[in-house]
């Protein structure tokens, strides 16, 4: 894992008469792509003095499957199972930013229904991937139980996924027009049955690792994001909330049924004596944000209706020319689509804006001046998935 | 609000010559601001000082006879938020070249890097000018519409045959052959 970049024949020799000092470089060590810190296939290129970062240099593009290009030769309807694989852990939210921008292109009213479920499901996908992120942020910094307490909740929504989509990670649910499969009484019950345990797992939560000593001491002061610097960086989602903005999608420009729910947006204050914009702002947020989401799925469910889930929408779906930039607030930020149609069954072309790259390009900025370990600690708390980061 | 800041940059720049491009008459999505290619430091330099405070990604698009290139900007305060598109043509393909924006938006330079990677367009005074996604020594830009894969790359064979998955092509030609029966018993006796 580690090289050495040190000549060894000076070390050998002795400092000199004058008092020169012996001559010392930086170290060069590789962490990742296989590295259980760096969640997925990212590796970075860290020059270290003794245990100090001195610098560090991300470098990407070892998932990355051309999945831009191959938009390219594909029909709308095909784009979607695509779209699912770039942020594997909340696949659903993905989803929704693709069909809401080429249903805005088509000018497709969504039936209410579909509208309402797209919410449930698109809070319950924040809910699961925020677990996630708490999990692993935990079992990064060497707490194992947490991470199984988050993947017991996990657990259940996705099979409550599973039963709608009949897939665990990448579903496919979400269709230009609506949804695909309606949920039923049943499942409704289910859901307000696993918000009812799941507030309470949250309080356990907090007694268990926000308010952990250890915890506060590792994430603390650590990997400090100014405010100024989260702005050039284009940085959104919990990274630019954690730096104390109240920025949210969902707020500033509803879509869906935002517009009808009331919810707060969590930002962070330097909560429990942190610095505003460290690694514990970042996670505490994610952590407020899961409070915000059983809130909305249960405002939600009070407003199903019967009715169709499914838009009117053409069998051969051919947009009209122009191009949409659609961004949504996705649980690690905000997504963005740009599409361009040149009036032709497949896409002219698609960009995603992925706010995983945006977020790994601060890696290189904060690391300056940090230990190892507090690295370790900032590669988590911005929460990367590596498939979204090289698409 | 489109016409503010075209109005804006043309006081402000004196070579941007920001035209407005609206949808096409048959066709629908987001309007956009036109400007020229030499002015887009000065014009990020302008915008990103008074109307917005983030870059939030840079897409090349290839529409053959020009190379696109649109900055997607924003204003990230809940109070005042407004979001623009500015792109600029580049008709020369063999040596697009823009000015770096690196020292205005600290996003500006891994954007840049995929734009170059990916389309092929180079910029100037950019402290970190390589590939991002690809390889450093790949050849070609993959998103160029007369984008051909090299055949090796390091020895290695790209793509090879035996490896490619040519079952929809298959379905394809069989179907308008009208040998579907053939194809699906084909199919289980592969197990498929």
């Amino acid at each position: 894992m580690q090289t050495w970049d040190m000549d060894l024949e000076e070390l050998k020799e002795p400092a000199t008469e004058s008092g020169e000092k012996l001559k010392t470089e930086l170290l060069t060590v590789n962490m990742g792509p296989q590295h259980p810190a760096t969640h997925g296939v990212l590796r970075v290129e860290i020059k270290t003095d003794s245990e100090i970062v001195a610098k560090a240099i991300p470098h990407i593009g070892y998932l990355h499957r051309c999945m831009e290009k191959h938009a390219e030769s594909i029909d709308y309807r095909g784009v979607i199972p695509f779209v699912d694989r770039l942020d594997y852990l909340a696949a659903m939210s993905q989803e929704l930013t693709y069909s809401m921008a080429v249903e805005k292109m088509l000018g497709t009213e969504v039936p209410r229904r579909a509208i309402v479920i797209r919410t449930i499901v698109s809070e319950l996908q924040r809910i699961a991937s925020h677990l996630m992120a708490f999990g692993t942020y935990a079992l990064d910094l060497g707490a194992f139980s947490p991470f199984l307490y988050a993947f017991d909740e996990r657990e259940k929504i996705l099979r409550f996924f599973e039963e709608i989509s009949g897939a665990r990670l990448l579903y496919n649910y979400f269709w230009i027009g609506g949804v695909w499969t309606d949920i039923t009484d049943q499942q409704v019950d289910y859901i307000i049955n696993f918000l009812n345990g799941f507030e309470k797992e949250l309080v356990k939560y907090d007694k268990l690792v926000s308010q952990n000593r250890i915890f506060q001491e590792r994430t603390m002061h650590v990997g400090t994001l100014s405010l100024e610097d989260a702005h050039s960086f284009g940085a959104t989602g919990p990274v630019l909330r954690g730096s104390g903005q109240a920025w949210d999608l969902r707020k500033v420009n509803p879509y869906l049924c935002y517009d009808e729910l009331d919810f707060e947006v969590p930002i962070g204050e330097g909560q429990r004596g942190s610095t505003v914009g460290d690694c514990y702002n970042r996670y505490y947020v994610r952590m407020l944000e899961m409070v915000e989401s059983v809130k909305l799925v249960r405002q939600a469910i009070k407003l199903l209706e019967p009715g169709p889930i499914i838009g009117k929408v053409s069998k051969v779906i051919k947009l009209p020319k122009g191009e949409i930039y659609m961004r949504t607030e996705c649980p690690r930020g905000e997504l963005g689509v740009h599409l361009v149609s040149d009036g032709d069954k497949t896409p002219y072309r698609v960009k995603i804006k992925s706010p995983c790259f945006t977020h790994t390009s601060i890696l290189p900025h904060i690391a300056p001046g940090q230990m190892i370990a507090d690295f370790v600690a900032s590669i988590g708390s911005i929460d990367i998935v590596l498939g979204e980061v090289d698409r | 609000m489109h016409n503010e800041i075209i109005s804006l940059i043309n006081s402000k720049v004196s070579n941007a010559n920001a035209t407005l491009i609206n949808p096409p008459e048959d066709g629908a999505g987001d309007s956009s601001i036109l400007i020229n290619p030499e002015s887009v430091f000065e014009t990020m330099k302008c915008l990103l000082n008074s109307k917005f405070n983030a870059l939030q990604v840079i897409s090349g698009v290839d529409y053959t006879e020009y190379l696109e290139v649109c900055y997607m900007l924003a204003n990230f305060d809940p109070k005042d938020h407004r979001e623009a598109i500015i792109k600029t043509r580049l008709t020369d393909r063999d040596n697009p070249t823009l000015d770096s924006i690196c020292s205005l938006s600290l996003a500006a330079n891994w954007q840049e890097r995929e734009c170059y990677d990916m389309i092929g367009v180079k910029f100037n005074n950019h402290p970190d000018h390589r590939r991002i996604l690809c390889p450093d020594d790949w050849e070609g830009f993959p998103l160029r519409k007369d984008y051909k894969v090299q055949e090796v790359y390091r020895g290695m064979e790209v793509n090879p045959e035996a490896k490619m998955n040519r079952d929809d092509q298959l379905f394809e030609n069989q179907k308008q052959t009208g040998n579907e029966e053939e194809l699906l018993r084909k199919a289980l006796e592969r197990g498929l």
